[in-house]
């Protein structure tokens, strides 16, 4: 054998390389919604990274649809912020076509239409909406990257949902089977945002894919407010 | 799915003021099959010490009848009862021994010392310590209950307090994991006596109406 060949790192036979083409990133991240009677609170951290690397520390992905609907995601931002683009051209079509704003459940809807429409080549987006009913009641709504969806009473996606969900079921859930002094009456708008500062904090000391600010928007049926709060930063 | 995850059950421990607990849940199952529901993955050490072992159930018994032999080993050649700290070392060492073919098993300890001092040691299969004052967990819902604990937890608890904190955090954590519940124990240790408690988790199907 040739001595050379030893320090030759390609492999000696000839077998052919495949290359393919991988246009999905995951870039972390984590979303919550919790619904109220009269009010819905969405949440997301402000972490984009990839890997081990921060990419950014403010990069928001949440964002105000309408006056009554807030939508969040997290996965592959490239293709959340596609997403969110593509429903509000939507939005401003219909408001100019119908001369009225598009009603949250109709956004739900239109969300799912969106998504499915892309089945074999989907947004890798975890997507959730919350906001108010045309009666003005709370809603709030999960979706899968491929447009299955449903309403919940809260939910969390993305990297800390493992973490968080749990968390959920045990402090947001109206009469929750585990405890004997349960709540019987819905969540209240502070309980509703002490809640999720509490789970935002608490994820961002295990995941690091969860940190730098949190931004917190409450739906009621004045409109929309948008509270920054800081995460750890490391 | 990692052979650490194919019985499933998981296993918390916490420190309070002077006591500690350590729960688990009693689920034994093959993958997504149950096969019992009272399989125990907590072993008492001494009066005032236990070892959790969430893993591969044959490996679970193994190591309960070999950490038995070495801690009565230890009582007779020392004449005095092992403390959590050397026992943790014990096991720690016991896994490192067979570090190129290791036993499927991440140890936790939780006790109290001579002192009544709360200690609670959390290792990986190959027996890398780790000495947290405040919680450690492992097994197959560790996730959530990295997320309960990290909420919950505070310092200095009181023995009926911290029960209640690790009860609330190990059923929510067993509630959102098919691989982990039926059901769960949970030791909470004092200066002057162990309280064992069996808790009820999620066992039947009933109408979620809170939409």
């Amino acid at each position: 054998m040739n001595p050379v060949a030893l320090y030759n790192h390609e492999p000696l036979t000839s077998a052919a390389k495949q290359h393919q083409f991988d246009p999905y990133e995951m870039n972390g991240g984590t979303s919550l919604v919790i619904k109220g009677s009269d009010f819905c609170v969405v949440a997301s951290d402000t972490r984009q990274s990839v890997g081990f690397q921060i990419n950014s520390r403010y990069a928001p992905k949440t964002f105000k649809l309408t006056d009554n609907a807030v939508i969040t995601a997290s996965g592959f931002s490239a293709d959340s912020l596609a997403l969110f683009k593509k429903l509000s051209q939507n939005l401003e079509w219909y408001k100019h076509a119908h001369d009225k704003v598009m009603s949250t459940p109709a956004i739900a809807q239109m969300l799912s239409n969106t998504l499915y429409y892309k089945r074999f080549f989907p947004y890798y987006s975890f997507c959730l909406v919350g906001g108010i009913d045309e009666q003005g009641r709370g809603v709030a709504y999960s979706y899968d990257p491929m447009g299955s969806y449903g309403p919940e009473p809260y939910k969390s996606v993305g990297s800390a949902s493992t973490l968080i969900q749990p968390f959920l079921d045990n402090q947001a859930r109206v009469g929750h089977q585990n405890q004997q002094i349960v709540q019987q009456s819905e969540i209240s708008l502070e309980s509703a945002i002490s809640i999720t500062k509490d789970a935002f904090t608490s994820a961002s000391e295990r995941d690091i894919y969860t940190g730098d600010f949190l931004e917190i928007f409450v739906i009621k049926q004045g409109g929309v407010t948008v509270e920054r709060v800081d995460l750890r930063k490391d | 799915m990692s052979i650490t995850q194919y019985n499933g059950g998981t296993i918390l421990a916490m420190a309070g003021k002077n006591c500690v607990v350590i729960g688990s849940d009693k689920r034994l199952g093959v993958q997504n099959l149950t096969v019992s529901t009272e399989f125990q993955k907590i072993f008492p050490v001494t009066e005032k010490c236990y070892i959790g072992l969430p893993g591969l159930a044959s490996d679970v018994q193994t190591l309960s009848e070999l950490f038995r032999l070495k801690v009565n080993m230890y009582k007779l050649r020392e004449e005095r009862e092992i403390e959590p700290l050397t026992l943790a070392n014990m096991i720690s060492s016991t896994l490192y021994g067979r570090r190129f073919g290791p036993y499927f098993c991440e140890p936790i300890v939780a006790g109290l010392d001579k002192n009544n001092k709360p200690h609670i040691y959390g290792m990986d299969l190959i027996g890398c310590l780790n000495f947290p004052d405040d919680f450690t967990v492992a097994g197959c819902a560790e996730e959530a209950l990295f997320g309960m604990c990290e909420s919950l937890w505070e310092p200095d608890l009181e023995p009926d307090d911290l029960f209640e904190t690790a009860s609330q955090a190990l059923l929510s954590a067993a509630d959102r994991n098919s691989m982990v519940g039926w059901g769960a124990v949970i030791h909470t240790i004092t200066p002057d006596r162990v309280i064992t408690r069996t808790l009820k988790t999620r066992m039947v199907i009933y109408y979620i109406s809170y939409i």
